[in-house]
């Protein structure tokens, strides 16, 4: 499952997209792909109603509730967005906020901090794209969106994770280079 | 009162608006101490201003007009709200750092539900590469855990931050002092944590059904 948090008319993400879809084929997935910026999902209202209400599910009912099922029957999730202050657009972060029913409320230990339990029993690995649009991404961008992935990853309890980042001024062969390297990294694992 | 006319916008990123909601009362807090100091202030709800053009365009003049302008959000999955979002990428795309005649100074207030304020720090992160590219001068973030409750020395770190704004100091680094250790045992968070979700569920007639998995039906 590709969430393509594309902005405007997708064109920052469009290639890294496709590029992406290309390397999971070869690595024998079947690439569904979700182009956020044309669903209408309303946002997270923090009430924890997907936790103690209708557990699971949440209370809103749109295409965020069938979104965030299709990410829980996934074998591998990736977050495709164009870098937004080293972090995730907005058309990606709706779904995010969306997906919590995925997880319980409950609280445990995971390395020593805080965390929710997991709810399912199996939970797709998580590859995170950042595409560097408006120049080249420097240093402290790709350090954050790997940070802001492997966080993602450990609350969401990925089983595997890996952060790549691409300039969309790049040629063609060096960005499709960085994200076959990143789909082998957990593609298989 | 001394009449200041320093002007502080406060902008909540949370769904649960002005008037309800930790985001909210913590913003409310560092608005209410400037106020006693002469400031004047605005503030605008980001998930409402972020549905229309003229909701956004209040924000920008409202920004515009502003000394101090002050986030206060919840961290959701390691971030901000997506409407918080939308709104930094909108405000971003208007704001050109060499073209803004009148830097504002910005500061932020982030709460998450787990106990350690630091799984804040990423968010904070994120929010200083923000007001870098849209022509803020970034000032501090202040990152609370356990859904932002506030024993004394919290506020007292609040009353900190309040007065290096007014007179236009450093932040000191009491404020991270007071702040970064967690407020309870992580340990007793865990226990009454889950004591409060399962007392909830039961209040919904959902505790039976609490660790349902209706996807993988």
């Amino acid at each position: 499952m590709i969430l393509d948090g594309g902005l405007g008319d997708g064109e920052d993400t469009r290639d890294a997209g496709r590029m992406t879809g290309e390397a999971l084929q070869h690595a024998g997935y079947q690439v569904e792909k979700l182009s956020l910026r044309d669903i209408d999902i309303a946002p997270c209202l923090g009430c924890f109603g997907c936790w103690v209400k209708t557990p699971g599910v949440c209370v809103i009912d749109d295409v965020g509730r069938d979104v965030a099922c299709r990410i829980a029957r996934s074998d591998l999730v990736v977050y495709l967005t164009p870098l937004t202050f080293g972090g995730y657009s907005s058309e990606l972060k709706k779904v995010l906020d969306r997906s919590i029913p995925n997880i319980l409320p409950f609280f445990r230990w995971i390395k020593r901090e805080i965390h929710h339990v997991k709810r399912y029993a199996r939970n797709p690995r998580l590859i995170g794209i950042g595409v560097c649009a408006d120049g080249r991404a420097d240093p402290d961008d790709e350090e954050l969106f790997e940070t802001l992935v492997r966080r993602n990853a450990i609350n969401m309890h990925a089983p595997a994770h890996v952060a790549c980042v691409v300039d969309a001024a790049d040629d063609d062969d060096l960005r499709r280079a960085r994200i076959e390297r990143a789909v082998e990294k957990v593609a298989g694992s | 009162m001394i009449e200041s006319n320093e002007r502080i916008l406060l902008l909540v990123g949370s769904p649960k608006g002005l008037e309800n909601g930790s985001s909210s009362r913590l913003g409310r807090w560092v608005v209410d101490g400037l106020e006693g100091r002469g400031w004047l202030s605005e503030s605008i709800h980001l998930h409402q201003a972020v549905v229309s053009e003229e909701g956004m365009g209040q924000l920008l003049a409202a920004i515009k007009r502003a000394d101090v302008v002050l986030l206060a959000a919840p961290l959701y999955v390691d971030s901000l709200p997506a409407p918080v979002i939308r709104v930094l990428e909108r405000i971003a795309a208007e704001r050109r750092p060499e073209d803004v005649e009148r830097v504002a100074r910005f500061v932020t207030i982030l709460n998450c539900g787990f106990v350690e304020p630091y799984q804040n720090e990423t968010c904070q992160r994120l929010l200083r590469r923000f007001a870098d590219r849209a022509g803020f001068e970034w000032v501090y973030g202040v990152s609370l855990g356990a859904a932002g409750q506030t024993p004394k020395r919290v506020r007292k770190a609040l009353d900190i931050v309040i007065e290096a704004l007014d007179l236009e100091l450093l932040v000191s680094d009491e404020v991270r002092q007071l702040t970064a250790k967690p407020i309870i045992p992580s340990w007793l968070y865990v226990f009454g944590g889950n004591a409060m979700w399962k007392r909830q569920a039961k209040q919904n007639g959902t505790k039976a059904k609490l660790r349902a998995r209706p996807c993988d039906s």
